[in-house]
């Protein structure tokens, strides 16, 4: 009965688009059940999150510049000249029902996407997951990650507080510092000398929810449709080849799994939304140039840049009748620059060092390539101390040693940590690499001591469990009838092969 | 059903364990599920009530929060305990298309194209260079009606409109943010205060911070210049000469400016020379002076551009 | 079908969960103490300075605000009295405010001199000298007035514990009245010069001339949220969130360590008041109807939380979804 009505309407949807054969394939597809493959999903779900949230946010948030007095619920700024931008964002977090727990929500959804997205990308780069035919797959998430990063970093920025405001400041020097151009872009993007003709939260905004929220959109269509086309990768393992996908189907399995984790993405976003306070700005009050708060920093995603703006010495270089501010263009410009570039190379810098070229559907253990995990280890070390340097002053505080130590150590630090922890972990691999039967489980061995003193070692019997046992894999029924089925003991279930 | 059977398609074994789900006791785990499931909808009946009777985010987020998270847990138990747990398998294909089909799609692009192209390499060109700069001259607005240029006159003035230039000019009037004149004796020794050219208050490139040393320290604080600061009192640009922070934290005891974003540390008492960190110049200083009746005047504009450095800075 | 049988005690469940839910909103801790609020008033019982003020008011034109702040003291209550000289016998121990409602000078008692000049021989002397005058160790004292002593001796960080870089503060070792009469002795050296001892009434300040002042003068060595830094050299700028009204004036006029000094013309008595209700009243009480506040310092904190809260339970559960072979 309700078989026959679904069928009518698909029929009817098929009538008219044709979907049914490449529907088919679709559900079909199969998904590796790895818990490391779903890393991508945390940073899809909580961009659905980021989405609907900040249509939200968008219904209250003023994008303007404009001098308003504050006159909303919260006492110690009535009264103050503030922009439009800060005096609407304080007013959707008190004055706007719902407000505060949405605009914490999309700040930690923010925070929780760029997080996903670098774990997602380490699980790619750490299993080779990029090489032929993914490596198109791997720019466009590349590309994606980099945008994240200019979002959230447009974003913060528009509540227009000290702090924000601060970092906003610190973005038009870093613009000012290109050489040859930087004066006329900082002029053009905030017309003119800073803090410019007020134009700069209104293109922020645009930028913020319209530009590249919409080319994120569009890599991510790309992205997935890539993954569906290409398929996914596996780890090795029994029945697991080169030429085939060893998993659970799209429809049904995989859907409702992933659409619980969509609940349980969203859950936690709004459980930490509604008890972890994220980025008070009523707390700091409206931004004016001539004010600054000791201990800001940007996002946790911005730090990097931070920290590699504190450990440059002042290598500003006078020279052909043009000031070139290295101490700023370098740190700020180029690194970012050198370090995306390297990422873009990755997958083609080791094709051609491995001279590996063939196509790759089965992962690599970590341990298998010790030199390609130094190499990633170290690429990551070297972010994390980057990272770290940013919060010099808390550390300082924290351990209670001179500002100018924490400083010196992360001077050190920031080059000389890579290199060990590169060394380290290409030495790790390597023992793990050689050591028998490592990763495999144990069985036990009863030691028994001979009445001549010998001492005799017997494997014991096997316990279940001992010897891992893998269902060989089947073709994915087309249609499986669970009326008056139990699905216990496969009684009364009916199953038709494709 | 009946689908089944038109297709033609055989059965499969019904013993087979790949179709079993993964649950050892299906009965339990549903009952499990169907709790879950019913906490989430709770959750979601809870959050509209928390909305309906007050505005806290504890409560919002607790039931939504909490709501969605049992709900997904149930979803996925099904998905993971009570459908059929595998494995199953489906068979790649290659990514590249068969030689010959290659191949001819390569003709197409090379040999027809080519015949066209080739014969008619000027309209080729044309096309490539036209459309070149049809971007290029969407550019000019895009990018040219964005803001002004930076003006290359270095005449104080209008900061607005260059780098270089501030509001200060001989015979400022010293004013705090609150548009207050400055007198001599507003600063204790060991004391600081943000001001501004009269008329200019608040503005970004012009804001100055005031330093009252005593008067042994104020002589060495600026070598050359000891007639810029005024008794005692000695300013300099506020904006950090790293990335133009406002370099607001003053530690008495030393005599260091401590810039709040990156941590450069300024010596006042040799001109605001930085001593450590980033910044890699003095923090420019102004020439004041006071007036018969008392009040702190500039005596003069900065000698060369505040704030962060630029390609078109001297 | 069998799911279908199952649905049928579905619907009645969810009907009785949502009821629960709807009676624990109701019935809940927090309506009722909502509700509460306007019976309860200050009056009843006498509002101790820790209780948060409201930081919000209902006179917008809003309908709708955070509940999860409201708690039921007026915030007209974090007045400073000093106990021990408004029960010294006699004269009223105040001077006449000076022009600002709400923040007037102490002006000490005469009978003050003696012990404290006993107190100050027994415990300061050694470093500072029998009449103040200070030492190879230990500075002048003479001039700096009856507020720098009770600033330094009020904080616990007079008389020094070690040679840190920085005195720190720690509880006082003197009770507030033998505090007033050091303080008071000193001032009588130098009679009239030096920094008094305020009494801060900060039921009249304005918070939002305090939060202005405070951004411009205080926030870039104690940071926005007062909870202090490291500074150059080992120093540091030290927590506000133990301070109290008079404390901050205190330190405002005088200057401790490397702190600057801001003298009336710098930071008019009004002025000083408004930081210093904003900094026992704000920086003291924020408020955080957003959650925990993970400790005030910003994106550090909640970095960490997002990566390891956020995507770490994230990824636990990926960790319990998928296969971990």
């Amino acid at each position: 009965m309700i078989d026959e009505t679904i069928d009518k309407s698909l029929n009817w949807v098929d009538d008219r688009l044709g979907t049914a054969k490449s529907g088919k394939t679709f559900l079909d597809k199969i998904f590796p059940d790895h818990w490391s493959f779903m890393l991508g999903e945390i940073a899809l779900y909580s961009f659905v999150v980021l989405l609907a949230t900040g249509v939200f946010l968008t219904l209250y948030y003023v994008p303007s510049s404009h001098d308003v007095i504050y006159n909303g619920s919260y006492i110690p700024l009535r009264g103050q000249h503030v922009s439009e931008a800060y005096s609407s964002s304080v007013a959707l977090s008190f004055d706007v029902k719902s407000g505060l727990l949405m605009r914490q929500a999309h700040h930690w959804a923010a925070d929780i996407f760029l997080g996903a997205m670098a774990v997602h990308m380490g699980r790619i780069v750490l299993t080779g997951a990029f090489r032929k035919p993914r490596e198109l797959n791997f720019l466009i998430g590349v590309t994606m990650l980099m945008l994240g990063i200019v979002n959230g970093f447009l974003g913060y920025s528009l509540p227009d507080d000290l702090v924000s405001g601060t970092g906003i400041r610190i973005a038009y020097s870093i613009i000012e510092s290109v050489p040859l151009v930087g004066s006329y872009l900082a002029f053009w993007l905030f017309g003119g000398n800073f803090p410019g003709d007020g134009s700069i939260i209104p293109r922020f905004f645009i930028i913020h929810v319209l530009i590249v929220p919409l080319i994120i959109l569009g890599l991510l269509g790309a992205h997935l449709g890539l993954l569906v086309k290409q398929k996914h990768t596996q780890f090795k393992g029994p029945h697991r080849t080169e030429k085939n996908v060893v998993g659970t189907p799209m429809f049904p399995t995989f859907m409702a799994k992933t659409t619980g984790f969509l609940f349980m993405s969203t859950a936690v976003t709004f459980l930490l939304a509604g008890f972890a306070q994220i980025n008070p700005f009523w707390q700091f009050g409206p931004y004016h140039p001539y004010q600054i708060s000791y201990a800001v920093q940007p996002d946790w995603y911005m730090g990097w840049l931070d920290g590699a703006l504190r450990i440059m010495p002042s290598w500003e270089w006078v020279g052909y009748g043009h000031t070139w501010p290295l101490e700023v263009f370098l740190p700020a410009v180029l690194f970012p620059g050198i370090i995306f570039n390297i990422f873009y190379a990755w997958p083609f810098l080791e094709a051609r060092i491995t001279k590996n070229r063939d196509y790759h559907n089965l992962l690599d253990s970590p341990r298998d390539r010790p030199k390609h995990t130094g190499a990633v280890v170290a690429m990551m070390a070297l972010m994390l101390m980057v990272f770290l340097a940013s919060s010099t002053d808390v550390l300082a505080n924290f351990f209670n040693v001179p500002l100018q130590d924490t400083l010196w150590f992360f001077r050190f630090a920031v080059p000389i940590v890579p290199v060990i922890a590169g060394w380290l972990a290409y030495k790790i691999c390597e023992e793990l690499r050689h050591e028998d039967g490592a990763g495999k489980r144990k069985r036990a061995s009863v030691v028994l001591r001979t009445e001549a003193g010998e001492y005799e070692s017997i494997p014991s019997e096997p316990r279940p469990g001992d010897d891992h046992h893998e269902l060989e894999p089947i073709e994915i029924p087309a249609f499986i009838d669970l009326v008056g089925a139990d699905l216990a003991t496969g009684e009364g279930v009916r199953r038709v092969l494709r | 059903m009946s689908s089944s059977t038109s297709n033609g398609q055989k059965p499969v074994p019904v013993d087979l364990p790949q179709l079993r789900p993964l649950a050892k006791r299906p009965e339990h785990t549903q009952v499990l599920i169907i709790i879950c499931m019913l906490l989430g909808i709770a959750g979601f009946i809870g959050f509209m009530v928390a909305y309906w009777v007050g505005n806290q985010s504890q409560w919002q987020a607790a039931s939504l929060g909490g709501g969605m998270l049992f709900f997904g847990f149930g979803v996925t138990a099904w998905g993971k305990y009570l459908m059929p747990r595998g494995p199953f398998v489906e068979e790649r294909h290659d990514f590249d298309s068969s030689t010959s089909a290659r191949s001819e799609f390569n003709a197409v692009i090379t040999q027809r194209g080519g015949l066209v192209a080739k014969r008619r390499g000027v309209l080729l060109g044309l096309l490539a260079l036209g459309s070149g700069l049809v971007g290029l001259a969407l550019a000019f607005p895009l990018l040219r009606s964005l803001g002004p240029n930076p003006s290359k006159d270095t005449s104080a003035g209008n900061t607005n409109d260059s780098l270089s230039n501030t509001n200060w000019v001989k015979g400022s009037t010293v004013v705090t943010v609150d548009n207050r004149r400055v007198k001599v004796d507003d600063l204790e020794v060991g004391g600081v205060l943000t001001v501004f050219p009269a008329g200019n208050a608040g503005s970004s490139p012009d804001q100055v911070i005031l330093i009252r040393l005593d008067n042994a320290q104020a002589a060495q604080a600026a070598p050359g210049r000891a007639d810029w600061g005024c008794q005692g009192i000695v300013a300099f640009s506020k904006l950090c000469t790293h990335l133009g922070c406002p370099v607001g934290l003053y530690q008495q005891q030393t005599q260091q400016l401590v810039c709040p974003c990156h941590q450069s540390i300024f010596n006042v008492n040799a001109g605001c020379v930085p001593e450590f960190g980033p910044a890699p110049r003095p923090l420019p200083q102004l020439p004041i002076t006071a007036t018969s009746d008392g009040y702190l005047v500039a005596n003069g504009s900065f000698n060369q551009p505040v704030g962060p450095g630029f390609w078109e800075r001297p | 079908m069998r799911s279908l049988k199952k649905s049928a005690f579905l619907a009645p469940l969810a009907l009785v969960g949502s009821v629960v839910v709807v009676g624990l909103f109701v019935f809940g801790p927090t309506s009722a103490q909502a509700a509460s609020n306007t019976s309860v008033t200050a009056s009843t019982r006498p509002a101790p300075t820790t209780t948060s003020p409201n930081l919000f008011t209902s006179g917008s034109t809003s309908t709708t605000r955070p509940s999860g702040y409201t708690v039921p003291t007026p915030r007209s209550t974090t007045s400073t009295t000093i106990p021990g000289v408004t029960t010294l016998g006699g004269s009223q121990p105040y001077v006449a405010p000076t022009g600002t409602p709400g923040l007037a000078y102490l002006n000490l008692p005469a009978a003050f001199l003696k012990p404290g000049q006993a107190l100050f021989a027994a415990n300061c002397a050694t470093c500072h000298g029998n009449q103040a005058e200070g030492s190879s160790r230990a500075p002048n004292l003479q001039g700096l007035g009856s507020g720098t002593v009770d600033f330094w001796v009020s904080t616990g960080r007079m008389p020094l514990e070690n040679d840190a870089v920085q005195a720190t503060r720690k509880p006082p070792k003197f009770n507030q009245l033998q505090t007033l009469q050091m303080a008071a002795w000193v001032q009588s050296l130098t009679p009239g010069v030096g920094t008094q001892i305020p009494v801060v009434n900060t039921s009249k300040a304005n918070l939002s001339n305090g939060q202005q002042y405070f951004t411009l003068n205080c926030a870039a060595c104690h940071t926005i949220t007062g909870a202090g830094d490291a500074l150059a050299n080992g120093a540091y700028a030290p927590t506000l969130h133990l301070a109290k009204p008079y404390q901050v004036v205190e330190a405002i006029r005088s200057g401790p360590g490397n702190m600057p000094r801001f003298g009336s013309g710098n930071i008019t008595n009004a002025q000083a008041r408004d930081i210093a209700a904003y900094v026992v009243g704000v920086l003291q009480h924020p408020a955080n109807p957003g959650g925990y506040a993970l400790g005030g310092v910003g994106p550090v904190g909640e970095g960490f939380v997002g990566l390891l809260i956020g995507v770490g339970t994230l990824m636990l559960i990926c960790f319990w979804i998928g296969d971990r072979t």
